[in-house]
C-alpha cells in the first residue's frame, strides 16, 4: 500500500528559541544552574574591571597639566594623560628635528599615495605598482629621512622613483575614471593607435627617457638637510625597522625556503643550516651579535651605523622564520600540480611563479601576516641596544624631570597603539583569506 | 624475439598508422630502489598510432608512460620522442613536454585559475602566444570539449566529467603531437565515463597519436591500433584489438582478460 502526503506543508516560523533574544539568553547563557551562576558570576567579574579601568583611565583622568606633581593635585587616583599628551610628538617621531618633521609625514603620505593603486577597482598592472612599491619606494624615502648629498646612484633611484610614482598616480587616475591605463592613453593622445607595436613601445621608451632627463635635472637642484641616524626614533623608527623587515621577508624566505628544498645539496645544506642558525637563536641575541659581530666581517675603515646593522639583522631574522612559513605553505601543494605543470611545459621558475607559489601563498597568508605582526612588535627590542624607538620613548618618559615616576600611562598608551594596529592587520588578513578562497572554493 | 624483429612486428601492426616512428623505447629498464618496475621495455609508436595499455595494477604502466614525458627517470636503455632523446639536458625535456600533452586520473587542474586561465597559461608563457590569441585558441578547445559555457568558473564548481574534460583541452591547446593518458576515466561516476571517452573518440579521429592506460575495455576495441598488455613490469603481449581480445596469445593474458571480461 502506497503512502501518500496529499495536503502541501505550509511554511512556518523558527521556534522562538532560535530568533528571539530572550530564547537566545536563555539558551546560551541561563541554560543550566550552573550556566546561569557563570554567567552572573561572570558579568560581575568583567563589570568590576571595566568600570575601574573607565574611573582611573577617563573619569578622574587628567589631561591637561605641566607636570606629574599638578595631575596628582589635580587628581589623586586617575591617569595623568598630560605627560602623554605633551610627549607626543616625542613618541611618534622621537628626536627628529622639529623643523624637518614634514619629511617623515610626507614620506608616509606617499607612502600611502604609492599603494593605494593595489586596492583601488579598475586599476591594471597591479603587480608593477607592487613591485615598485618594494624596490623604488625605499629609496626616495630613504634620502627624505635621511637626507644630505646625494650619489650619483641615489639621483637616478631618486628620479627614477619619482617618475614612476608620478606614473602610477596619473595611471591609476585614469584607471578609476575610465578603466583604461597610462601607456595606451598615451599613444592615443599622440595619434599613434595604429602605428605598429614596435614604433608604439618606442615611442612610449623615448617618453619615458624624455621625463628622466627633466625629472634629473630638475632633482639636482633639489636636497634636504641631513639628519643623523641617531635623531630618529619613536613610532617612525619602529615603523622604518619594522617596514623594511617585512618587506624583504617574503622574497628572502621564499628564496630561503626553496633553498631548502633544492634537489642541489650544497644550496640545500647552505640555506638549511642558515635557517636553523637563526631560528635557534633569540632575536635579542642576533642584535647583540650584530651590533658587536658585523665590524668584524666588514673591510678596514668600512664604518656601518647601528641602525643598518640592526635593520640588516632583523631582515636576516624574519626571513629565516618567514622560510619555514612559506615551506608549510608548500608542503601542503600536492605532488600532481607539480605534474601538470610540467607536462605543459612549465619549468622549474615556471612552475613556482604561476602555479605553485600562488596557491602556496594563499595557504599562508594566516601565517605571514601574523608573523609580520609578530616582528612588528619584536621590533621594540632594538630599544634594549640603545635605540630609541617606541618603546625606548614611552620609557623615557618617566626619565624626564616633569614626569619624572611615570611609568603606566605611557606604557598602557603604547600597548593601545600596538593592539590598534595588529589588530587592524589581522582582520585585514581575515578579509583577504575570505575574498582568496571565494574564488576557488575547492 | 631480437630488437629488430620485434620493431618489424610493431610495424605491421601499425600498418592504420603512417610508417614515420615518433616514440622509441629501446631496452628500457627502471628501479625504484631495489623494485624493478620496468624491465628490458621496447616500444615503437608510430605517428597517429592509438595504443590502450592495460594490465592488473602495479604492473607499471603508469610509471612506462611517464617515463615518455619524463616525469620519471630511467636508469637504462635510450627513450626517443620525436627524434629527441631524453637524457639530462634540462632544455629538451622542456621542449619534449610541451610536445607531449598528459592527462592524469585525478585532473590536477589549477585550482586558483579559473578554466579560461587553465587552459592559456601554457600557450601564454610557454609557447608565448599573445593573450587575445591564447584566448580564441582556449575557447576553440573549450567548444570541442564542449563546455565553452564555463569558462570563467573555477575548476572546483565543475563536476568530474567535466573537469576532466578541461584537463584534455588545457593538454590540446599545446597543440601537442602525442596524448598520453593514464587511467583518464577511473575516478569518474559512471555516467560522467562517456562524456569524456566521448571527447576522447573525436581527438582519436583527429589523427593524434594517442597511449591510453585504461581499463575500459570497449573503448580500446573502437578505437585502438593496437592493445598492449603489461604485467610485472613487462609487455608481456601486443595485438591488435579484436585478435588480442578474441584470440589472447599468453596465460597471463588470458588469465587478465578472464578477470575483467568476467563481469
Ligand atoms: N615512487 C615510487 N616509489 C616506489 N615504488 C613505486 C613508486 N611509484 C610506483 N611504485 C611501484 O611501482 C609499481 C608500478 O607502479 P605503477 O603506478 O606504474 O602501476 P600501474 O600499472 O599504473 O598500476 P595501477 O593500475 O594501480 O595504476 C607498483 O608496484 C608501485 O608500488
Ligand atoms: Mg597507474
Amino acid at each position: 500500500m502506497a503512502i501518500v502526503n496529499g495536503e502541501k506543508t505550509a511554511a512556518r516560523s523558527a521556534p522562538l528559541t532560535e530568533t528571539s533574544f530572550i530564547g537566545w539568553l536563555h539558551k546560551n547563557l541561563f541554560s543550566s544552574w550552573i550556566n546561569a551562576i557563570l554567567t552572573v558570576v561572570s558579568i560581575y567579574i568583567i563589570y568590576v574591571a571595566v568600570k575601574g579601568i573607565w574611573v582611573w583611565g577617563v573619569e578622574e583622568a587628567v589631561w591637561v597639566a605641566e607636570n606629574r606633581r599638578e595631575c596628582f593635585k589635580i587628581s589623586k587616583d586617575g591617569a595623568c594623560w598630560a605627560g602623554v599628551i605633551q610627549w607626543l610628538e616625542n613618541i611618534f617621531y622621537g628626536r627628529y628635528p622639529r623643523p624637518e618633521l614634514w619629511r617623515v609625514n610626507l614620506g608616509g603620505l606617499l607612502l600611502v599615495v604609492w599603494m593605494a593603486p593595489l586596492w583601488l577597482p579598475r586599476v591594471k598592472n597591479k603587480i608593477f605598482i607592487g613591485l615598485s612599491t618594494v624596490f623604488l619606494y625605499p629609496f626616495l624615502a630613504g634620502y627624505l629621512f635621511a637626507g644630505g648629498d646625494k650619489g650619483i646612484f641615489m639621483q637616478v633611484v631618486v628620479s627614477g622613483a619619482i617618475i614612476c610614482l608620478i606614473g602610477n598616480t596619473l595611471h591609476t587616475i585614469i584607471g578609476v575614471f575610465s578603466g583604461g591605463g597610462l601607456p595606451e592613453n598615451l599613444t592615443r593622445l599622440l595619434g599613434k593607435t595604429d602605428a605598429s607595436d614596435q614604433n608604439q613601445r618606442n615611442t612610449l621608451l623615448a617618453i619615458l627617457a624624455a621625463a628622466f632627463v627633466v625629472v634629473f635635472l630638475l632633482q639636482m637642484g633639489w636636497t634636504v638637510e641631513v639628519v643623523p641616524w641617531t635623531k630618529w626614533g619613536g613610532m617612525f623608527l619602529t615603523l622604518v625597522i619594522s617596514g623594511i623587515g617585512i618587506t624583504s621577508a617574503l622574497p628572502g624566505g621564499i628564496i630561503l625556503a626553496l633553498g631548502r628544498r633544492s634537489r642541489l645539496p650544497v644550496i640545500r645544506v647552505l640555506s638549511t643550516s642558515f635557517i636553523e642558525l637563526f631560528r635557534s637563536v633569540p632575536l635579542i641575541t642576533i642584535l647583540f651579535m650584530a651590533t658587536t659581530m658585523f665590524p668584524l666581517f666588514m673591510p678596514e675603515g668600512f664604518v656601518l651605523n647601528k641602525l643598518v646593522q640592526v635593520t640588516i639583522a632583523v631582515c636576516l631574522f624574519s626571513a629565516c622564520y618567514m622560510a619555514e612559513t612559506v615551506r608549510a605553505g608548500l608542503q601542503a601543494i600536492p605532488m600532481g600540480q607539480y605534474e601538470a605543470a610540467h607536462t605543459i611545459g612549465l619549468g622549474y621558475w615556471g612552475t613556482m611563479g604561476l602555479v605553485v607559489m600562488p596557491q602556496a601563498l594563499k595557504h599562508m597568508i594566516p601565517n605571514i601576516v601574523g608573523s609580520f605582526i609578530g616582528l612588528l612588535k619584536d621590533t621594540t627590542l632594538v630599544s634594549i641596544i640603545g635605540l630609541f624607538d617606541i618603546l625606548g620613548m614611552l620609557r623615557s618618559i618617566s626619565q624626564d624631570v616633569p614626569w619624572r615616576g611615570l611609568h603606566k600611562e605611557p606604557l598602557l598608551f603604547g600597548a593601545l597603539l600596538f593592539f590598534i594596529i595588529c589588530f587592524i592587520m589581522s582582520k585585514y588578513s581575515r578579509h583577504l583569506e575570505v575574498k582568496l578562497s571565494a574564488g576557488a572554493n575547492r | 624475439m631480437t630488437t629488430t624483429e620485434a620493431q618489424e612486428t610493431q610495424s605491421q601492426l601499425a600498418s592504420a598508422a603512417s610508417t614515420e616512428v615518433i616514440i622509441e623505447l629501446n631496452q628500457v629498464n627502471k628501479w625504484y630502489g631495489q623494485f624493478h618496475v620496468l624491465k628490458d621495455i621496447d616500444l615503437v609508436v608510430h605517428k597517429g598510432e592509438r595504443i590502450v595499455v592495460c594490465g592488473p595494477s602495479g604492473s607499471g604502466k603508469s610509471t612506462l608512460i611517464r617515463c615518455i614525458n619524463r616525469l620519471e627517470e630511467t636508469q637504462q636503455g635510450d627513450i626517443i620522442v620525436d627524434g629527441m632523446t631524453l637524457d639530462k639536458n634540462l632544455k629538451n625535456i622542456d621542449q619534449i613536454r610541451s610536445e607531449v600533452g598528459m592527462v592524469f586520473q585525478s585532473f590536477n587542474l589549477f585550482p586558483h585559475l579559473s578554466i579560461l586561465e587553465n587552459l592559456t597559461l601554457g600557450p601564454i608563457w610557454v609557447r608565448k602566444i599573445p593573450k587575445v590569441e591564447a584566448r580564441q585558441l582556449a575557447m576553440e578547445y573549450l567548444e570541442r570539449v564542449k563546455i565553452p559555457e564555463q569558462a570563467d568558473k573555477y575548476p572546483g564548481q565543475l563536476s568530474g566529467g567535466q573537469q576532466q574534460r578541461v584537463a584534455i583541452a588545457r593538454s590540446l591547446c599545446m597543440k601537442p603531437k602525442i596524448m598520453l593518458f593514464d587511467e583518464p576515466t577511473s575516478a569518474l561516476d559512471p555516467e560522467m565515463i562517456k562524456e569524456v571517452l566521448d571527447v576522447m573518440v573525436e581527438l582519436a579521429d583527429t589523427g593524434m597519436t594517442m597511449i591510453v592506460v585504461t581499463h575500459e575495455m570497449g573503448f580500446a576495441k573502437t578505437i585502438a591500433d593496437r592493445v598492449i598488455f603489461m604485467d610485472e613490469g613487462e609487455i608481456v603481449e601486443q595485438n591488435e584489438p579484436h585478435e588480442f581480445f578474441n584470440n589472447p596469445q599468453s596465460d597471463r593474458t588470458q588469465l587478465f582478460l578472464s578477470q575483467i571480461l568476467s563481469h
